[in-house]
């Protein structure tokens, strides 16, 4: 028998019209590590809250059907009895993280059991050293980065010594390094110490090169199960919208496939040993390697004029953290710019010089040749679009048609040109049916339109979106990158703030890369992710197919590479070549 | 507000720090019940002057002073305010006696600033806590207290992090009349308390996920046990309150300083 038994399981929440999960019948033996993915809606998190107990007890609602944890039926049990042996970590660490230093935070499971004072000590050693929190043991919470905060909820959960571990998008937040950092702990605690654990992860190209299992969830139901590779090379995996890892991608795009690849690759490492048994060594170079890769940038530059210019902005939070240390940086009409770093490397602080949210310390900032510093924030917002991360810092209205016309009204538009624009802002983001709803009552991903509609509505001349693509599942991913590349089309400036290696490789944007309040370096998208010692200092992880051709370098294939069209087309020709 | 931030906890690793909070409290009520019970510019000024060494100790001068720059206003208002009222009761008649009465009350307002932010300035609310719970104040307020205090820095950036989007949608906040400005704040509030129902509810998830409540013996990490220092500490207060009572009590009033004759 599994360590989680589900059987004909179904959920209904309270006033809602039809199930949240459906008879979802599942075994999940000790030891496994599972992903459980699907998109957004799918009824992956109403499943793993129903594990311990807080579906049905804490939401209500209807349920049917059993779920057996450890052997314990979890109808029987309380949540907090089921928490020792099963521990669930949310999405957002600050709203889980209760106490003002890191080791008390740790101990709170631990004395809401009322376990002895030393047996305390003991479980927090342990747990901070596994998740590599130590050093930060009497540190204040508040002062904890992001991926710290993260690595504490899992100590925080991991001192009570459950057998099973369950993570609710736990790198959502995260810079890919950061990830990668938490997928680390995750897999020594399945490997060292055998335990059980299931994520729900939108980033499958990072979780896929850990898991043994994944589990796709569509419209409440199950939809497929098994090993990871065989489940993202389905069809029906790929036409629900999950994000397929682009090594696996460019695997299935030979058409013998099957043949060539004995074992479907998830990672650049595999599909390497397995496609050099097919390639020559170096015999001839490609001519295009020879090419340097900022010759495009250099004929560009000229043809565009500057829009943004930041001269030499040094900027202070108080509390004397150089946020910002001398920042130059040109934005030219119709660039397409993507900004990128580690958490904390002033991204987010330097986009809000843009539309003067904050002013330099020193230094100025241009737009179209002007200085701003005379002019205010709703001045410069007009022509600078700036779109928040998380859309419920900002929503408020009572419908989603009052929401677009707020900042049309701010700008003092007569009344029939804000019907005129809603409507169109609407219809650009396909909102239209929701006109009068509340944007409370949205999606997360139908949210984010909202708000990024209620900037688009005034037609700034620059938008900037600051992390586009947290929490989006593929399919939302895809159509962001078709408007972006619309919004291109019609000449407008587009910047983005992001973390997302995969968004950024296939949809090739002129890159800033940043770290500690500077700018470490700038070009095209080929150009800077071939440079793999310049991404780690700045925790940015190369595109898989990058990596994979900075491998294959020595077989005469040029290394800056990061899309799949482009690797298969180059990778089939050596292959001929070969043969 | 700045008077509230001044009594923010900040860490350090001084005997002040160190000391039990339950003491500590003690002797702040000790300095606090002293000036309440004189009114005179002497003793006032010597509860005042005996806890700068106290700061010192703490290594806490430059947020004790703030504290002090935040009380300023305040401590010249009540100058101001009591003077002049005193001033038009007694007919007119401005006298020596009188300065040093209202200096007296002004001084006890510092002194009551001055031993309450050495207190909050040292005293980590895990500690504070802690003392709540050997006064058995139940667990749930406890709790809440900590909460409080925890999501403090949360909610600030949040707020923050509102305005700036807002202000991004051509919010003004500083334009129009004063009934405009308030409800410019509208669309900063609704979002601040939306998302802190929300977060609410995904607090009490994670507590349930964490055993909260689960018995009732609950434990804690941490524990309060009165050391060497904290006992010596205890006494001299304890010696200093009484020294304090009996004077108040048995022995003569103090002096004028200034005399009782007209100020011009």
């Amino acid at each position: 028998m599994g360590i989680v038994e589900v059987k004909n399981l179904s959920y209904t929440y309270p006033n809602a019209s039809k199930p949240a999960i459906e008879d979802i019948c599942l075994s999940i033996n000790p030891g496994e590590f599972v992903l459980l993915t699907g998109p957004s809606g799918c009824g992956k998190t109403t499943f793993c809250r129903s594990l311990n107990g807080l579906i049905p007890k804490f939401y209500n609602g209807t349920l049917t059907g059993s779920v057996h944890i450890a052997g314990l039926d979890v109808s029987e049990h309380s949540t907090m009895e089921l928490a020792q042996h099963i521990g669930l970590i949310f999405q957002n660490p600050d709203n889980q993280i209760f106490a003002l230093t890191v080791e008390k935070d740790i101990a709170f499971g631990l004395e809401n059991l009322g376990i002895s004072k030393a047996e305390m000590h003991r479980e927090i050693d342990w747990a901070s050293e596994t998740t590599g929190i130590d050093s930060l043991r009497l540190r204040a919470t508040h002062e904890l980065s992001g991926g710290q905060k993260q690595r504490l909820t899992i100590a925080s959960v991991l001192a009570m010594h459950p057998s099973i571990i369950v993570m609710d998008e736990p790198t959502s937040f995260l810079d890919p390094v950061g990830a990668e950092h938490i997928f680390n702990v995750l897999d020594l605690l399945n490997k060292e110490y055998g335990m059980t654990i299931i994520i729900i992860e939108h980033r499958i190209d990072i979780a896929a090169k850990y898991v043994n299992r994944i589990i796709v969830f569509d419209e409440g139901r199950v939809r497929s199960d098994g090993k990871p590779g065989l489940i993202l090379a389905q069809e029906d995996t790929r036409l629900l919208g999950v994000g397929i890892p682009r090594i696996l991608e460019l695997a299935m795009r030979f058409d013998d496939h099957d043949r060539r690849f004995s074992d479907l690759p998830l990672t650049s490492t595999q599909f390497y040993d397995q496609i050099t048994a097919c390639l020559r060594k170096k015999e001839f170079t490609s001519k295009k390697s020879l090419l340097p890769p900022d010759m495009l940038d250099l004929v560009g530059e000229h043809h565009h004029s500057p829009l943004i210019q930041a001269r030499n902005i040094v900027f202070d939070y108080p509390g004397n953290v150089h946020a910002l240390r001398d920042v130059d940086l040109t934005i030219n009409h119709g660039d397409y710019v993507a900004i990128m770093g580690e958490n904390g490397a002033g991204k987010t602080t330097l986009v809000k010089h843009f539309n003067g949210l904050l002013r330099p310390k020193e230094g100025e900032i241009l737009l179209d040749g002007e200085d701003i510093s005379k002019q205010s924030v709703a001045q410069l917002a007009r022509r600078v679009g700036l779109v928040f991360q998380n859309p419920d810092d900002q929503l408020f209205e009572e419908s989603v048609e009052k929401e677009i016309a707020f900042a049309l009204r701010n700008f003092g538009m007569n009344e029939e040109s804000i019907e005129k624009r809603v409507t169109w802002a609407l219809n650009l983001l396909d909102l239209n049916r929701y006109r009068e709803r509340s944007p409370f009552i949205l999606s997360g991903g139908e949210r984010k339109r909202v708000a990024l509609a209620s900037v688009l509505a005034w037609d700034p001349d620059i938008l900037v979106l600051d992390e586009p693509t947290i929490g989006q599942d593929y399919g939302q991913k895809e159509r962001l990158r078709h408007f972006l590349t619309q919004l291109r089309t019609q000449g407008k400036t587009v910047v983005i703030v992001t973390h997302d290696v995969e968004f950024v490789a296939e949809s090739q944007p002129h890159i800033v890369l940043m770290a500690g309040g500077n700018v470490v370096a700038e070009g095209s998208t080929k150009s800077i992710m071939n440079q793999t010692e310049l991404l780690a200092q700045c925790s940015v992880a190369q595109p898989e197919i990058t990596r994979l051709f900075n491998d294959l370098e020595s077989y005469g294939l040029p290394k800056d590479v990061v899309d799949v069209d482009e690797a298969y087309q180059l990778l089939k020709r050596k292959i001929e070549e070969a043969e | 507000m700045s008077l509230l931030e001044s009594l923010r906890f900040t860490r350090g690793d001084t005997a002040i720090h160190n000391l039990d909070p339950r003491v500590k409290f003690m002797m702040t009520l000790v300095f606090f019940s002293i000036s309440v019970m004189f009114l005179h510019i002497v003793p006032l000024a010597f509860v005042f002057l005996i806890q700068i060494p106290l700061v010192l100790k703490a290594k806490v001068f430059s947020e004790w002073s703030k504290s002090i720059k935040g009380a300023a206003f305040i401590s010249g208002f009540i100058f101001v305010t009591n003077m002049v009222s005193f001033y038009y009761f007694r007919d007119g008649n401005l006298t020596w006696d009188l300065v040093e009465y209202t200096l007296s009350l002004t001084m006890r307002f510092i002194v009551l600033v001055t031993s309450f932010s050495v207190f909050f300035i040292t005293t980590s609310p895990d500690k504070l806590s802690l003392a709540l719970e050997k006064a058995k104040v139940p667990y749930e307020f406890n709790f809440a207290f900590i909460t409080a205090i925890r999501f403090v820095p949360v909610l600030a950036d949040e707020a923050q992090t509102i305005m700036d989007a807002q202000r991004s949608r051509g919010l003004e906040l500083d334009t129009g009349n004063f009934l405009k400005r308030i409800r410019n704040y509208i669309p900063i509030l609704l979002p601040l308390i939306i998302n802190s129902i929300r977060r609410s509810l995904e607090l009490a998830e994670a507590m349930e996920s964490r055993a909260f409540g689960a018995t009732e013996d609950r434990t804690n990490l941490y524990e309060l046990r009165l050391t060497g220092t904290d006992k010596l500490v205890l006494i001299v207060i304890t010696a200093f309150f009484a020294t304090a009572l009996y004077s108040r009590l048995y022995l003569p009033a103090f002096p004028s300083l200034l005399g009782f004759g007209p100020v011009f």
